[in-house]
């Protein structure tokens, strides 16, 4: 084929195509697992749900830890973000005894953290405007430290009915996720058609796991439980994306030292395989799993 | 090796603009096959044409007098090499107010001053379009504003323009290919400023992409636009057009200058003669499109007079070369309390159009309008500007240049009046090709001062609202519009609205030189957007069989 000149006349579609293709054998596989083992007992919600704060908290940490970095840490607040995610991360992680009042503090700081980000947006010329969404302190962030400290306090959940209400809260938060990632993908123009992914997957996870929230139906949530898989896979696929979007930047890989901060969150992704994992959890609470 | 001294298009091959030392497979024409289109000149005018008719099936060769650089591998982050980018050959000027060549009016490399424009992407008021009509001053344009807005979304897509959301002044233009990039601190003094005062402002329209597209990776925010972009971030003509250009079999002949456009006997235009690696030749070519910006293309046509136009080709209304315009570009400066660093990113990350749409208002004494833009000089031109203006040397330039990263600054692109004076004509002295030099005479007048004086107060006291102290006053020109101006009347004007000339049939214009008002924005879109509308006249022209309708 006679070389191109010119740039690339489309979007990206070729990478596109390789992790939609990705996701399709790595989502396909996990759902196909979950027939097949179904009969072998499953891990108990409550180590579900300290993976998930884990994963959530260790996205957390790197994300909060690297864009506080760049921002200087020039108010000190900025240091609790990367604290207490690492707290709450070992916590779940180590299964630590007493760890409610940490974990109860990264749902406060992350609480908090959202009203400094708020603010942040707030005082740059033309406020709450697109372009201060786009690239002042980003404004759900600190919700995911928050959710972190939840899930980590969610891991003592044991009847149907604290099921039911974890399936609700995952699916709120799931949405509250799609919602950052809409924004951020529309700041980076859709180039790369896989970024309607995380908007297109999550809403629908969220949306079966809603259902069985308000009306639990066993004969749906099967489906409930793929969706989850579907999209634990997906945030896999994407951290490659991600992995793939810093090579784009001017110097790739080679000059990690500002494209890592400048391209896609690298840990960005897994804080969807952290919901699923939650959702996952709060479906098996809810079919009486011990 | 960073000076191209011999031409890198050759062979078959050109250079393959997104790599550091690779070439593309480029078609090549005998200077004895008639061509279609011959086009001198590849940037936003030529460079968009030659794209746009190889696309459609013509043969073309588009020539250049400057090198085929490849950005990634050519480009230096230093003010002074990168002055091979601009026409620096010397021209005669002269005039009330001389004007200054070089950096900010002219180009010299393939795809033209695109290269190192600041990237600053409006439109034109739409009217603008109809100045004279709905206005009351200049002269219309012979194109309806809804037809070049059509257009000023195709270039606007073809160049991924990241735009913000909402544009604050004129209709609806849809939305921008990529999002705004974030506003620097210089932008943001803009913004503090226009909100201290209650005027809109918005982030400046950019060619530069926010986010990877193809080949181009996002831009990194160097702030060495304006010497040439070196990671390709910059969508100008070179990585945009011209690549298509060469896909779709256009030649592009680097280094070759066009010298004189030849005629047969009925006075149509069979070819150009050009220079190039130290030989003199002749293309052959059924069309000739005149694509060198407003004092190249002047000085072609005057400079291929023969027996039956002796006062220069298609000048039978001694309009060539008349009616040349520039922007006013004069701007204040002022020290901020806090670090600005205002080098970082795009020089112009935020602007404000408030006088460009506004009529009737006790304060406006002028015709016209201008848009200005927050600033960001890289400090050898910053250094100029503080010496040629105030004077200042020694130890006090050394005190004005260590408030460098204090600094912001606003600077305006005002219109100026057409004016028949003001103009391109040969100088005896001539260059090394023999060809007679370029001569410009230029004067401002009164509503140039007007308009002036009006924008330094309205931007000193927006500088002021954003906290800035010490104010300075700089006086300066940027771009250039007309010399060889379209009209719908052959008696006032060189061609007609498709970019033909009147006088003859086969001999078009395509560049700057044929905007009949310089409106208040920076000109580049408006010139990419009348190439491409002209691209499908000519198209519809051709397929209607009418292209060779002898007219005048």
């Amino acid at each position: 084929m006679r070389p191109s000149a010119r740039n690339t006349r489309n979007r990206d579609t070729r990478s596109a195509a390789l992790g939609i293709g990705a996701l399709a054998i790595l989502g396909g596989a996990a759902i196909l697992m979950q027939r097949r083992t179904q009969p072998k007992p499953r891990p108990k919600p409550r180590r579900k749900l300290r993976r998930s704060a884990a994963i959530m908290g260790a996205s957390m940490l790197v994300d909060s830890a690297m864009e506080h970095f760049r921002g200087g840490f020039h108010n000190k607040a900025m240091l609790a973000a990367p604290v207490l995610a690492a707290a709450s991360t070992l916590g779940a992680t180590a299964r630590a005894p007493h760890m409610l009042p940490v974990h109860a503090t990264s749902v406060a700081v992350g609480a908090a953290g959202l009203g400094f980000h708020g603010y942040n947006i707030a005082k740059r010329p033309g406020g709450f405007n697109w372009d201060n969404l786009f690239y002042a302190a980003p404004i759900g962030a600190p919700g995911g430290l928050a959710v972190t400290g939840l899930l980590a306090l969610a891991s003592d959940a044991h009847t149907a009915r604290h099921g039911r209400m974890l399936a609700g809260f995952t699916a709120l938060a799931t949405l509250a996720e799609t919602a950052e990632v809409a924004l951020l993908h529309f700041r980076g123009a859709w180039h790369n058609p896989a970024m309607y992914l995380p908007v297109t997957i999550p809403p629908i996870a969220a949306a079966l796991l809603l259902e069985q929230a308000l009306h639990p139906n066993p004969k749906t949530r099967g489906a409930a439980r793929g969706a989850q898989r579907l999209m634990a896979a997906m945030g896999v696929v994407g951290t490659g994306f991600h992995i793939y979007g810093v090579s784009r930047q001017m110097g790739g890989w080679h000059n990690w030292r500002q494209n890592a901060f400048d391209g896609p969150p690298v840990s960005a992704p897994s804080s969807f395989i952290a919901l699923a994992l939650s959702g996952k959890a709060a479906l098996d609470l809810m079919e009486g799993a011990p | 090796m960073s000076h191209a001294h011999r031409p890198r298009a050759i062979d078959g091959q050109a250079p393959d603009v997104f790599s550091r030392d690779d070439t593309v497979p480029m078609r090549q024409f005998a200077d004895t096959d008639e061509v279609d289109f011959a086009i001198v000149g590849t940037g936003c005018g030529g460079g968009v044409l030659a794209a746009k008719l190889a696309e459609a099936g013509f043969s073309v060769v588009a020539f250049d007098a400057g090198a085929f650089w490849r950005p990634l591998s050519d480009f230096a982050s230093d003010e002074r090499e990168q002055e091979k980018l601009y026409w620096l050959d010397p021209r005669i000027s002269d005039g009330a107010d001389p004007l200054e060549f070089g950096s900010n009016n002219s180009g010299r490399s393939v795809g033209g001053s695109s290269v190192h424009f600041q990237m600053v992407a409006l439109r034109f008021r739409p009217e603008w379009f109809a100045a004279r009509s709905r206005l009351g001053y200049a002269i219309d344009w012979p194109v309806d504003w809804r037809e070049m807005w059509r257009y000023y979304d195709e270039v606007e897509r073809a160049c991924a323009i990241s735009g913000p959301l909402t544009y604050p002044w004129g209709p609806d233009r849809g939305r921008y290919p990529y999002r705004a990039h974030e506003v620097n601190a210089a932008g943001q003094v803009l913004a503090r400023g226009a909100e201290a005062l209650g005027v809109d402002w918005a982030p400046t329209p950019l060619a530069t992409v926010s986010a990877p597209r193809g080949k181009s990776p996002p831009c990194v925010y160097r702030g060495m636009c304006k010497i040439g972009c070196s990671t390709n971030a910059k969508q100008s003509v070179l990585v945009t057009y011209i690549p298509r250009a060469l896909d779709a079999g256009a030649e592009i002949r680097d280094l070759a200058m066009v010298t004189r456009i030849a005629t047969d006997r009925q006075g149509r235009a069979t070819g150009v003669e050009y220079h190039r690696d130290g030989q003199s030749r002749f293309q052959k070519a059924r069309n000739v499109v005149c694509a060198g910006y407003s004092i190249e293309t002047p000085r072609l046509l005057l400079n291929s007079a023969n027996a039956r136009q002796p006062t220069g080709l298609a000048n039978s209304s001694d309009t060539v070369g008349r009616y040349l315009m520039v922007h006013l570009n004069d701007a204040i400066w002022s020290v901020m309390d806090d670090e600005i660093r205002w080098y970082k990113g795009p020089p112009s990350m935020a602007c404000c159009e408030h006088w460009n749409y506004i009529d009737d208002h006790p304060d406006k004494d002028f015709d016209g309008g201008y848009a200005f833009m927050s600033q960001g000089p890289l400090p050898t031109d910053y250094a100029r500007t503080l010496v040629t203006n105030s004077g200042v040397f020694g130890h006090e330039l050394r005190r004005k240049m260590a408030l460098y990263n204090r600094m912001a600054g606003l600077k305006m692109v005002g219109e100026t009046m057409p004016c028949a004076d003001n103009r391109v004509t040969l100088a005896e002295e001539t260059d090394a090709f023999g060809v007679p030099r370029a001569h410009v005479t230029y004067a401002h007048d009164d509503n140039d001062r007007r308009m002036r004086r009006h924008a330094r107060a309205f931007m000193a006291q927006m500088l002021e609202a954003a906290g800035g102290r010490d104010l300075l006053e700089t006086s300066s020109t940027a771009h250039l519009m007309g010399g060889c101006r379209m009209g719908a009347d052959p008696e006032t004007s060189v061609t007609d609205s498709d970019g033909r000339t009147w006088d003859v049939p086969n001999l078009w214009v395509c560049d700057g030189s044929l905007m009949p008002t310089g409106g208040g924005v920076n000109p580049s879109m408006t010139i990419m957007a009348n190439a491409a509308r002209i691209a499908d006249r000519i198209k519809t022209l051709c397929a209607s069989g009418t292209s060779e309708r002898a007219h005048g």
